[in-house]
């Protein structure tokens, strides 16, 4: 629509206005990019290259040794810490999923008793920062034997305070009629939720799903208090502790940051237009 | 974190015809039932509960590894109540405080410090760079967007270990740079001088803030592309025949149009501010002389390797009634009414 009323107007005279536009926005992208690009490029340097002054750019002898070493390292089961990564992601993405659009659901088209003030209580969650329970949810799972388990970040988190009040927004707009009809049909309660209501919430469920996903995967104060045992942890706190224990061995920690950082990217990259319309929409942090 | 505009329409309610569906009715309690009462009973456990409770700790000298000897949830006997005294211990200003008073106050004034620095930069970043990417070639946005999508993405704490290379001082891309133009060997200790101040902000926190920045722009970019392309064209069709060139464009059609959207994104952006932890942990560790100590770092290490529980409890719940106090600010703000 705007394109066209841009195409429209009748003066095709330059516009300054997106000359300049490129003129800076050329410049930025190339500055946003170059930790990236120099993180990977140092990765490919020999420690000799890495630890002269003052630093090259571009590696003079690429070399795959840096990586090399790392797969190497049975000190650094990277496969174990995957897994560990991707067990707890998934399995929050699917719990949030599941509980966010059910009560979502429930809170949108549904009446009874004490509804408003547990609504309420949701909402009022979303306002205490995780720094407030992160002490006592601590204790908790010391209590429950619990730390040093990958049920300790699944467990606690099953319902999201935003992901029901999400979910509400988008399940408001589900034709009462739909449901009714089902009703008609015979459909249980539950088997409206399955294929009539998850149905209609599918591009929440694909966006928030997203976010939840990265959320997850890039966790690193929770994780880093409840899982303190070597073989438990995630890939952010195992990368962190490869880069104090080699603090001085630039050429591998850089390897390590790449094997960690860059995979999941290209993940996010192709889940660009979801992870997008989440953060327009949301606005989550 | 996740914060919105909470926003109480009215629900409409369900109109159902009583006894036509005999049995329905029963069936919509039973299915209630067992939804609702144990996602009540499961967020009155881990919601509910650690809330109450972590107000309950600031309130006791507490430390897990003397919990045990008594009380209630191992509060009391060896874990004495003390009343508010940590709170009463946060206002000795004094030169004789306690070390952990006086690293207190240092991460009180750091975090707000940095939120400080971290909204208006974030915008004046944020703003221009929206409004240039909704301005170019439509075909050509969702590639340049990719560069700002990127840094949100990617684990805060890779983005650390990116940042502390690039301000190394033997190894690092800055004072590689330095070196080139200047000529002369340049070997500035970005993050670990503490007598390095620009404007008597320390440079370390300045530096903490360059890599903060660099992964949070994206986010409000976004959200100010979105509230860009929202902007009735014809609104901006009107102010070009009248003759106004880009920059007036910006400061007197655009900025107005999106202040309900600015303001919301600057409170969002200061209470996540207020919650830093990952990059400054991982690039500084507080230091150097506690000049990055913001508040979840002063509550983390003094919760979780000093075992000083309820005083980490006490300093919580002051981050609380900060990130509390803003967000009271963006609802009086936002009430206001906004319209195009």
């Amino acid at each position: 629509m705007s394109t066209l009323a841009r195409t429209a107007q009748p003066k095709p005279r330059i516009a300054w206005g997106r000359v300049l536009a490129y003129t800076i926005l050329i410049p930025a992208a190339l500055v946003a990019m170059t930790p990236f690009v120099w993180m990977i490029l140092s990765s490919f340097k020999t420690a000799a290259e890495i630890h002269r002054m003052p630093p090259t750019f571009f590696p003079e002898m690429p070399t795959l040794d840096n990586y090399r070493t790392i797969f190497q390292d049975k000190d650094l089961p990277l496969a174990v810490f995957y897994k560990n990564s991707a067990i707890i992601a998934v399995a929050n993405v699917v719990q949030v999923l599941f509980t966010s659009s059910l009560f979502g659901y429930i809170f949108a088209k549904f009446e009874f008793r004490g509804k408003q003030p547990i609504f309420w209580f949701i909402l009022a969650t979303m306002m205490i920062p995780m720094q407030v329970t992160m002490i006592p949810g601590y204790l908790i799972l010391t209590k429950l034997h619990l730390l040093n388990k990958l049920i300790a970040l699944i467990i606690p988190s099953a319902i999201d305070a935003f992901g029901i009040f999400l979910f509400r927004q988008f399940a408001l707009s589900i034709p009462r009629e739909l449901i009714e009809a089902a009703r008609i049909d015979g459909a249980s309660e539950f088997r409206i939720y399955r294929s009539i209501v998850l149905h209609q919430l599918k591009p929440a469920l694909a966006t928030f799903g997203m976010l939840t996903f990265m959320f997850n995967w890039n966790a690193y104060l929770w994780p880093l208090i409840v899982l303190t045992e070597k073989s438990k942890r995630t890939l952010p706190i195992i990368l962190v502790w490869y880069t104090t224990k080699n603090s001085v061995q630039e050429h591998l920690t850089l390897a390590a940051s790449v094997l960690v950082v860059l995979p999941i990217l290209v993940v996010f990259l192709f889940s660009q237009k979801w992870i997008v319309r989440g953060i327009t929409l949301t606005g989550i942090k | 974190m996740a914060e919105s505009t909470i926003s109480t329409q009215p629900v409409p309610q369900v109109a159902r015809k009583p006894g036509i569906f005999s049995g329905r009715d029963r069936a919509i309690k039973i299915f209630l039932a067992a939804t609702v009462i144990p996602m009540v009973l499961y967020m009155a456990f881990w919601s509910l509960f650690p809330i109450l409770w972590g107000f309950t700790l600031s309130l006791f000298e507490y430390s897990a590894r003397r919990a045990g000897a008594g009380g209630f949830l191992g509060m009391g006997g060896a874990n004495p109540y003390i009343g508010l005294q940590h709170y009463v211990n946060m206002l000795d200003f004094s030169e004789e405080a306690p070390k952990i008073v006086k690293q207190f106050h240092q991460s009180l004034k750091t975090t707000v410090l940095f939120a400080f620095l971290v909204v208006p930069l974030n915008m004046s970043i944020t703003l221009p760079l929206a409004v240039m990417l909704d301005s170019i070639h439509r075909r050509l946005q969702p590639f340049f967007r990719t560069f700002f999508f990127l840094p949100i993405v990617t684990a805060s704490v890779g983005v650390a270990i990116m940042w502390g290379f690039i301000f190394h001082p033997q190894l690092g891309l800055l004072n590689g740079i330095l070196t080139a133009i200047s000529g002369k060997m340049v070997a500035i200790q970005w993050l670990g001088d503490p007598h390095l101040k620009f404007l008597g902000i320390p440079v370390a926190l300045l530096a903490v803030i360059a890599a903060y920045l660099w992964q949070d722009i994206g986010y409000n970019t976004l959200i100010f592309i979105a509230a860009l392309q929202s902007i009735p064209q014809s609104l901006r069709d009107a102010a070009k025949v009248d003759g106004v060139n880009s920059l007036q464009m910006f400061w007197h059609v655009t900025i107005p149009l999106l202040r309900p959207t600015i303001l919301l994104a600057a409170v969002l952006t200061m209470i996540s501010a207020f919650q830093v932890f990952d990059i400054i942990q991982v690039m500084t560790n507080g230091g150097p002389q506690d000049q990055t100590r913001v508040l979840v770092i002063d509550i983390y290490y003094n919760a979780f390797r000093f075992q000083r529980m309820g005083w980490a409890s006490a300093v919580s719940v002051v981050l609380f009634l900060l990130v509390l106090v803003i967000s009271l600010i963006q609802t009086r703000l936002l009430r206001t009414e906004w319209e195009y």
